[in-house]
């Protein structure tokens, strides 16, 4: 079985983050608070609760290098936080935004991080040694609607993000002072900050979870209508694949190698997503137990289940409830999953290990040791 | 999706009318040599895109209904149908049901279950988002 760990830590979760050393696990309940647990002999402690946002934090971000934890909220602001002695200590950012903060993400070199906004706009923020203060410069007048994703090219530069409005952009983030001329390479080689190399106009409905593969040739999102994307040769003529699939959407994706891609989202099942010999992308399973003989008849009686519901005959005799959870299908999560985040082993590039958090309030570790038929692809 | 723009205007919608006939002659003479699932496929390509008239979509959905109403064995249809094809057969079927006519959504719902069976709720996602195909 690929998933290693369950961990029920609240009723429901919008976004969660792992400590550098993956000791410590920092997530927000879908509330203003940011709670951290250790694992301490076997059990989750709850050992620190972040407490400035005034609204649901949307991201978090915890940098592998540093220590720093960056978090993004409704409140239309960031914090950086610092750990000072025993206690995290945090700085506000003023992001300058009128709208939500919706998601937020370090830089490869964790000098810059980015956060993407309800206000169609994307903040780059960097520190100000002389000023003490992290300020951020916003790319403006570029999106049509909000940023739900973005996503860091290994080289620092470019940032590729994905909105509402369906489409993916890759943008420089090339700010004088932070990055130095020599990390400018590609496509990106004389671009100014803001600048955008590419517009990808693939999806016809909301496009989110964009990622770049480890060497950062490939580029994939999805959009809310059961399709992914992928994107070779980022730049003037990019060569793009559309594959559909048939089951429901995606909201996240994670490549966990140069050849194999992991979704998560709606369908409460994370989905592999790889790449043959001549890089034609397609589906290849679900991650879990979930068998997939059973497919054909699992519509029926969902079918039937709705019917039942609509002519007020409970089949099941229960569901009083209002919230239903959405259907498990015998799989570990038991509702949306809206995160997925990599744990990564120093120096090596192939992801073994993830984890997912989602809607019913789980955090689930995936391991991809031991799964033959996907070997080939990592 | 407004900014997409290039919506046919009605000096197009002539020609897109004569398309539609001489496509609906060919789904004719398909059936007559009992193919229906050539005609349907006919029936499913070129729909018209983009478009805004509403005498050009009604046109072409008189059509394309012609060639569902004459799917008898629907196992057998989707077996010999391209997958391609599964999101905008998807998409007249809700156009189908939309009409509340007996015959007609008790055929849709016929082929829908066969459908969604096939290739899943994601077809279903697929057909609602579609902004390109006008049916």
């Amino acid at each position: 079985m690929a998933a290693i760990a369950v961990h029920q830590f609240a009723q429901c979760i919008t976004c969660h983050a792992w400590s550098p050393d993956q000791s410590m696990v920092a997530f927000c309940p879908n509330n203003n608070e940011v709670h951290i647990y250790r694992l301490s002999q076997d059990k989750w402690e709850k050992v620190h609760v972040l407490q400035k946002h005034d609204q649901i934090v949307s991201g978090i971000d915890w940098s592998a290098r540093s220590n720093r934890i960056v978090t993004a909220s409704h409140d239309r602001n960031s914090y950086v936080w610092n750990l000072e002695g025993s206690e995290w200590v945090p700085t506000l950012v003023i992001l300058r935004l009128n709208r939500a903060a919706l998601c937020v993400q370090w830089s490869p070199k964790e000098n810059k991080f980015a956060v993407g906004s309800g206000a169609k706009t994307v903040c780059i923020c960097y520190y100000e040694q002389e000023n003490n203060w992290w300020v951020s410069k916003l790319i403006r007048k570029r999106h049509d609607s909000s940023v739900t994703g973005v996503a860091w090219h290994p080289n620092n530069i470019l940032l590729a993000t994905t909105s509402t409005d369906g489409k993916c952009r890759v943008f420089s983030t090339f700010i004088k002072g932070v990055d130095t001329k020599d990390s400018r390479t590609g496509p990106s080689s004389d671009s100014k900050f803001g600048e955008q190399i590419l517009q990808l106009d693939l999806s016809l409905s909301w496009a989110f979870g964009v990622k770049w593969s480890p060497s950062g040739n490939t580029l994939a999102y999805v959009g809310h209508n059961s399709m992914i994307y992928f994107v070779d040769d980022v730049g003037p003529s990019p060569l793009a694949q559309n594959v559909a699939f048939r089951d429901l959407p995606l909201r996240d994706v994670l490549f966990v190698s140069e050849r194999m891609i992991v979704g998560v989202g709606f369908d409460c099942s994370p989905m592999v997503f790889a790449a043959d010999e001549r890089g034609i992308w397609s589906f290849v399973r679900f991650l879990g137990e979930r068998k997939m003989a059973s497919s054909g008849s699992k519509y029926g009686s969902q079918f039937s289940e709705a019917f039942g519901k609509l002519y007020g005959q409970s089949k099941h005799g229960v569901s009083t409830d209002a919230v239903e959870p959405s259907r498990s299908r015998g799989g570990v999560h038991e509702n949306c999953i809206n995160c997925i985040v990599p744990l990564r082993q120093p120096g090596i590039s192939t992801v073994m290990r993830f984890s997912t958090s989602g809607l019913d309030g789980k955090v689930v570790v995936w391991d991809l040791e031991n799964q033959a038929d996907l070997s080939d692809y990592l | 999706m407004a900014a997409t723009g290039g919506f046919v205007e009605t000096d197009n919608a002539e020609a897109i009318i004569t398309r539609i006939e001489h496509k609906s002659r060919k789904i004719e003479s398909l059936l007559k040599q009992s193919k229906p699932v050539e005609a349907l496929k006919t029936a499913l390509e070129g729909s018209p895109p983009m478009t805004r008239d509403e005498r050009c979509k009604s046109a072409n959905w008189i059509v394309v209904h012609r060639a569902i109403m004459a799917i008898k064995d629907v196992d057998g249809l989707l077996s010999s149908l391209d997958a391609e094809y599964y999101d905008i057969l998807m998409k007249y079927l809700y156009r189908g049901l939309s009409t509340g006519d007996r015959p007609t959504c008790d055929q849709c719902l016929r082929i829908h279950e066969k459908l969604t069976e096939r290739a899943g709720l994601g077809c279903i996602l697929r057909s609602l988002a579609d902004t390109v195909n006008a049916v």
